[in-house]
């Protein structure tokens, strides 16, 4: 257990340190924008005010509850002993919503979407990659290309086309939302439907873009791992080419788990950008709104959140590859 | 290197990838050079005019015309006065306010439109028609007045006494050669919502976007690689230290660094050479890893414990003893870098916290623009279409480059 | 000690994998929806407790939630109108963000849940009577104001509104400040009530006048009147604490308005029809509103909601669309306008072009800041940031007034006529400089102001696009006449820190709109042109944001609330446009509507139209005398 123990506390350790970083790059960057948050509350209640006094008093009483007049210090112990609450404070452009409650509501819609969209495109992905290395030739020269050419169209340029062909000419998908106009959720099949009719574009945007890059890995792995001198071996002892195949998609897999934890953040990155172009009610719209309304509180949380999404996903999938990777396994028995 | 380049030239995907990378740029230097001038001039008042060639109607006044006899221009004509889904409408209108309309057929443009003109009163609104299909009703009448009228005349108009003179005729047959026309404006991608011609546009910011990709990839691949030189050929503390930043920064999304950079930097300070630096700031982690890997691997060889024997400096080891080993690698990790830089730029710009408007275009823009103009929802493809297959091609030929080299330095890989 | 920590950290990380695992779990079900169910029943009970004689509603409400589905031909749906979800249905509150129910709007208040005694029609500048029963009047000195509630109004709870809650609403928001205790607080002193009958008394000034009973008025047409026993019960739970009571969401509040609340989540929200709503009294309306429900989908952007509105999935469309006539003639889709040819709406204000004071070189120089204004291409700025849905100068020339008859008819056209200018006269503009002094000396192509290049900014928010386009063609203007314009278009959260800083000197040329239309325009507007009122005032969002003074216009401006003789009113409005004209503080770039009115015909018909002969103001069916417009709509055959 010696070695399993070192290495989950070496990772944990690291998760912590990192996510002190993040925390306190959250908080400052935002900070450092030269503008003033609260006139723009106050612009929103007094415009079309004629008495121009009334408005300084609202100000104040705003600059008051948001703190903004405290030292930036102690605005950042503020911020830390409330983050640990759950409490990101309030939101600007959606005062006086406070921010965990706009983010608790659209974080499901993007962890529902984004984490299966990303798992099937890894799934696929590798699939592709080890027939287009065990086939080579012919499925390789066709398929490699047009692999790499979709995993170079933008996340938001997949999401546009894909918009503008099945949406917009053909008419057999929805435009935007996450469920349909004339829909109130509850638990029904026509609101199941339409949630699922309203899943499909932004799901599929984000996994035919997630192939390419996993194909290309995978493809290059297994080529590597079927002319490794193990395999060579194995043939030359005359093992099953069922059995060998078998080995070598395992040994392929291990650096595309790696490679899975390492992209993730890219991943989300580009798919946030994709929930935008659906009008999709996640984090990424989210985001677009609190960046286009200079919401920073808001920004703070969601980045904040994102960075923690992805922190827990490589720390878990840092779980799954110890408990398979055979170097972790090794360092276990050597204690 | 000349056995390096003729390898690679053996790589059908190196080739085909520099190829239409070649072509990009070819296309950024010699276009401004065929249709010069600001790329962010409005030449269109209106916004999203259709790709085509456009003449000045003014101009065709003067110009000599031509009598052709072209059999089926009159049919023409009536189809784009009162097509079928017009004549549809039509006899839907007529059966509405209840004229017999059983035995009319589609073809019968003259019944139809006798029909029409003895029981459309443009003043008089049935009951139960909206006002969308009323007014469209209007539109259609009014059109309909062209039909049957051989020719048109053209008025001039005295400035000062405002008295209107008979100017020309123009007949049916009336034909100007296009080549004669005065002034013609050929716009291959049409305009955009401020007016600006797209393909103009479209070729600067491309140059613009590669640009910034490639100082992107500098500051990254610089930046990536001092620190895996240093990480990897020190070792000790020093590795230490510096893997503890990589790290850090691997698992922090670099989008979400980019958003919280752009975002406190502010527009006034964000330059395109800004963003630039920002995205390589942000993305350099990659490059740290690997390069300190294979110098891990490398600082051990017998050629490298010589130089070190021999009493040469660590710049002069780093630089004659490692990096030639790892050159290959670094150009393959800088060439990757130019494409991400290309691409965040585009997802930057779409955010709203893309470089600093109206002074330079980049594709990030123009899609943010096109969006913001709803063009995607409005069928002006011209406007965003090219821009996301003008990103698609770079990163692809890119790609395409990067994946040919990795079979010529990778072996194994080889078909 | 190591192994505690160590313990420590998987035992936190135990419980955070857990909290992550159940998180996830209740997140799935939450997306399967039953999370808002609660919302939406939740509504019901309350809105059954509320209103004890409404238990047809309740039923009601529940067996719709059962479906799930808003029948199509029973709801109206909007777009443009909400952004972001719904924060509180609190009137007397501040940041609702309830579009829908609580929305001042800028040419009417939105009734549909909560009524103000008028409802204002720009369109004849009128104020028809709502809450109120006939025309109110003034005294002979303008300084008490009589108005009587109809016998038929009655609040939500089936109980009468009275004058009562009229003063209960006033005196309650200048206690908390909220939006009409700020805005109103200073011109009116107090309101009386006796029963139906109430008595509002103008604040006076030192002279005994009334301050301004223009703005007595606009409290008329812009206060929704809340229950006096609802606020009641809202201030003893909140202790009487002032920012309690402002940010409590008003859950249980009473309406009067012929919709309530039905439901809302972050992608919409739904008011149903309030089947017992009083004004289905024939001293009223005569009718309930046609359609059972209004929905509003939360659209993330222009273009999505846009999208929907073409898509039939939205009926009334309160968005800026670009080339709105290509929906019909090009798409052929059953869209329309109130008008049926340029300029499709109603424009009722002016985005503004204002010169900075601060900067020397635009306070000394009148014939700078004119020779800019008439060199600017303002058709351009029409075709290409309006997409021509605003009249040209040509048409209807500059002045201080908004393009309806009513505001119009105030000035004498012929006596500035010389002074008006339609844009693009660059020759005009280069000599008037010129006699000016104002030449470029060095040759470098850009005129000097004592001896320094004059170089000037264009700002206006980034983002917004219209305007963007507009600073472009003022910059090219610039450019043409030998003045530097560089164009500069900081975030929105910038561009308002500095534009209400009244003693800035980053932005030399800036917009913003002055108010639209309420019945204290086009005084109130005027005063935001050229009144020293609002100069060196911290935080400004009031108006003259570029910092003008000039006595005389103030003398003019202080006499026309008092003025009650029209031709008087006309004359001084005439002198105003004048010094307008003259000194150009500021210059309008383009006429643009205050709401945008689109209407798909799929489902509903019969919207107002210019040739419908009914007189509706194109206010989204919501705003003002606009919701006239909900009782006369048809379904399409």
């Amino acid at each position: 257990m010696q070695g399993y123990k070192k290495y989950f506390t070496k990772k944990l350790v690291w998760f912590l340190i990192t996510f002190i970083v993040a925390v306190t790059l959250n908080f400052i960057l935002p900070r450092l924008m030269p503008a003033d948050p609260v006139s723009a509350i106050t612009g929103k209640l007094a415009a079309g005010n004629a008495d121009a006094k009334a408005v300084q008093k609202i100000y104040d009483r705003y600059a008051e509850e948001f703190g903004t007049n405290k030292p930036m210090w102690q605005q950042y112990l503020l911020f830390i002993k409330n983050m640990f609450k759950g409490d990101f404070g309030t939101s600007f452009s959606q005062y006086p919503r406070s921010v965990s409650d706009i983010i608790s509501s659209a974080i499901w819609w993007t962890i529902c979407l984004q984490l299966p969209a990303i798992l099937v495109g890894w799934i696929l992905g590798n699939v592709l990659g080890a027939l287009a290395a065990y086939l080579r030739k012919g499925w390789d020269k066709v398929l490699l290309p047009i692999t790499i050419f979709l995993s170079n169209v933008p996340a938001f340029g997949m999401a546009v086309t894909m918009l503008v062909l099945f949406a917009i000419k053909l008419k057999i998908a929805p435009v935007a939302g996450g469920y349909a106009f004339d829909q109130i959720p509850n638990f029904s099949w026509p609101f199941i439907k339409s949630v699922i009719t309203h899943y499909q574009l932004p799901f599929w945007s984000i996994v035919i873009i997630s192939i390419g890059g996993q194909a290309i890995g995978m493809r290059s792995m297994s080529i590597y791992e079927l002319n490794a001198d193990y395999v060579k071996y194995a043939r030359f002892l005359g093992v099953k080419d069922r059995k060998i195949v078998g080995y070598v998609f395992r040994n392929a897999m291990l650096p595309q788990i790696t490679g899975l934890a390492l992209s993730i953040g890219t991943m989300i990155g580009g798919a946030l950008v994709a929930e935008i172009i659906f009008s999709y009610p996640g984090l990424g719209s989210t985001m677009y709104a609190a960046v286009t309304a200079a919401d920073y509180p808001l920004i703070s949380a969601t980045t904040l959140i994102i960075t923690i999404m992805v922190l827990v996903v490589t720390l878990l999938l840092d779980i799954i590859y110890g408990f398979i990777d055979p170097r972790v396994k090794a360092a276990q028995f050597d204690s | 290197m000349k056995n390096t380049l003729k390898q690679l030239m053996h790589s059908s995907k190196f080739v085909l990838g520099a190829g239409i990378f070649v072509l990009i740029l070819l296309t950024m230097l010699i276009y401004p050079l065929i249709n010069p001038g600001n790329p962010l001039e409005m030449i269109g008042v209106g916004t999203f005019a259709k790709p085509g060639t456009y003449f000045s109607l003014y101009d065709a006044m003067d110009t000599k015309t031509e009598t052709l006899k072209i059999a089926d221009a009159e049919e023409n004509r009536l189809t784009s006065i009162i097509s079928m889904e017009d004549r549809v409408s039509m006899i839907e209108f007529l059966d509405k306010i209840g004229v017999d309309v059983s035995g009319v057929t589609m073809d019968d443009v003259d019944t139809i439109l006798a029909l029409w003109k003895a029981n459309f009163d443009e003043s008089a609104k049935p009951k139960g028609i909206t006002n969308a299909k009323w007014r469209n009703y209007k539109t259609l009448n009014n059109r309909l007045s062209r039909i049957g009228k051989e020719e048109r005349i053209v008025y001039d108009l005295d400035p000062e006494t405002g008295e209107e003179s008979k100017l020309k005729m123009i007949d049916g047959t009336d034909y100007v050669n296009i080549k004669e026309v005065v002034n013609t404006k050929t716009l291959p991608l049409g305009t955009d919502n401020f007016g600006r011609d797209v393909l103009k546009e479209l070729v600067s910011a491309c140059g613009t976007s590669i640009l910034i990709g490639l100082v992107a990839g500098v500051v990254a691949t610089f930046i990536g690689l001092l620190f895996g030189l240093l990480a990897g050929y020190l070792g000790g503390i020093a590795d230490d230290i510096i893997m503890f930043v990589t790290n850090v920064f691997t698992v922090i999304p670099s989008f979400v660094l980019l958003i919280l950079i752009s975002y406190s930097i502010g527009q006034e300070q964000r330059g395109a050479t800004v963003v630039a630096i920002v995205i390589g700031l942000t993305s350099w982690t990659w490059t740290a890893r690997s390069v300190r890997s294979q110098v891990i691997s490398l600082r051990n060889r017998d050629h490298v414990n010589l130089s070190k024997l021999s009493g040469h400096s660590l710049v002069r080891i780093v630089l004659t003893d490692i990096l030639p080993y790892i050159a290959s690698y670094v150009v393959m990790a800088f060439i990757l870098q130019v494409s991400s830089g290309i691409l965040s730029e585009a997802q930057l710009s779409l955010l709203g916290l893309g470089p600093k408007t109206t002074t330079t275009p980049t594709l990030g823009l123009m899609m943010n623009w096109a969006m913001l103009y709803a063009a995607h929802t409005n069928g002006y493809w011209w406007a965003y279409f090219p821009v996301i297959l003008t990103i698609t091609l770079i990163s692809f030929s890119l790609n395409l480059m990067n994946t040919g080299m990795d079979q010529v330095f990778n072996p194994t890989l080889r078909d | 000690m190591k192994n505690n920590l160590l313990k420590k950290l998987i035992s936190i990380v135990a419980v955070s994998a857990m909290t992550v695992s159940l998180l996830a779990g209740c997140g799935s079900t939450e997306t399967a929806a039953p999370a808002a169910e609660p919302a939406a029943t939740e509504a019901a009970p309350a809105a059954e407790e509320a209103a004890p004689a409404t238990e047809e509603a309740a039923p009601a409400a529940e067996e719709t939630t059962a479906t799930g589905e808003l029948p199509r031909n029973e709801t109206l749906y909007f777009a443009g109108q909400q952004w972001g979800t719904v924060n509180s249905w609190n009137v007397i509150g501040v940041n609702q963000n309830n579009s829908m129910a609580i929305a001042g709007g800028a040419s009417g208040y939105r009734t549909l849940m909560f009524e103000t005694l008028y409802m204002y029609d720009p369109l004849s500048g009128k104020c028809m009577p709502l809450l109120a029963d006939g025309d109110y009047s003034w005294n002979a000195d303008q300084t008490e104001l009589s108005v009587k509630i109809k016998d038929a109004a009655k609040w939500s709870d089936g109980s009468d509104i009275t004058g009562a809650d009229v003063v209960r609403t006033f005196d309650i928001g200048v206690e908390i400040g909220n939006g009409t205790g700020s805005t109103y607080g200073a011109y009116i002193d107090k309101i009386e009530a006796d029963g139906k009958n109430i008595t509002i008394f103008a604040k006076k000034n030192d002279a005994g006048q009334p301050v301004n009973p223009l703005f007595v008025i606009d409290f008329l047409t812009g206060t929704p009147i809340a229950q006096a026993a609802w606020i009641d019960t809202l201030y003893d739970r909140c202790g009487g604490d002032a920012t309690a009571i402002l940010n409590d969401p008003g859950e249980d509040v009473v309406w009067s308005g012929p919709y309530k609340k039905y439901f809302t989540d972050d992608q919409k929200v739904v008011l149903e029809r309030d089947d017992n709503y009083w004004g289905q009294d024939a001293s009223m309306w005569g009718s309930l509103p046609v359609p059972k429900y209004i929905a509003h989908t939360i659209y993330a952007d222009n273009p999505a909601g846009q999208a929907a509105l073409q898509a039939g999935e939205v009926d009334v469309c309160q968005q800026f669309i670009s080339n709105v006539q290509d929906l019909w003639e090009k798409d052929g889709l059953p869209i329309s306008t109130y008008y049926e040819d340029a300029p499709y709406g109603v424009c009722l204000t002016m985005p503004t072009a204002w010169y900075n004071m601060n900067l020397p070189v635009l306070a000394d120089n009148a014939a700078l800041r004119k020779a800019i204004a008439m060199a600017v291409d303002y058709d351009s700025i029409i075709a290409n940031a309006m997409t021509n849905q605003s009249p040209s100068f040509a048409d209807v020339p500059r002045s201080l007034m908004n393009p309806t008859d009513g505001e119009q008819a105030l000035y004498d056209h012929a006596a500035v006529k010389d002074l008006q200018w339609a844009g693009n006269d660059i020759d005009g503009a280069i000599a008037l400089l010129d006699e000016a002094g104002l030449k470029d000396t060095d040759g470098d192509g850009y005129r000097e102001y004592n001896g320094e290049k004059i170089s000037l900014n264009a700002v206006c928010p980034n983002g917004w696009t219209d305007w963007q386009a507009a600073m472009e063609i003022v910059a090219a203007a610039g450019e043409k006449i030998g003045v530097e314009i560089t164009t500069l278009y900081p975030e929105w959260d910038i561009y308002q820190t500095v534009f209400v800083d009244p003693s800035q000197t980053e932005y030399a040329i800036f917009m913003w709109s002055p108010e639209a239309a309420s019945p204290s325009n086009p005084w109130h507007r005027v005063n935001q042109f050229l009144g020293s009122e609002y100069v060196g005032i911290e935080n400004n969002w009031s108006g003259n944001w570029g910092q003008y003074k000039n006595e005389e216009a103030d003398a003019l401006i202080k006499k026309i609330p008092l003025t009650t003789d029209e031709a008087e009113i006309k004359e001084l409005y005439t002198k105003l446009t004048e010094i307008y004209l003259t000194e150009v503080p500021s210059f309008s770039l383009m006429y643009r509507p205050s709401v945008f009115h689109a209407v798909n015909e799929s489902v509903w018909t019969n919207f107002p139209s210019a040739d419908d002969g009914r007189n509706i103001p194109p206010l989204d069916c919501t705003d003002g005398y606009g919701i006239a417009a909900l009782y006369g709509l048809e379904l399409v055959e």
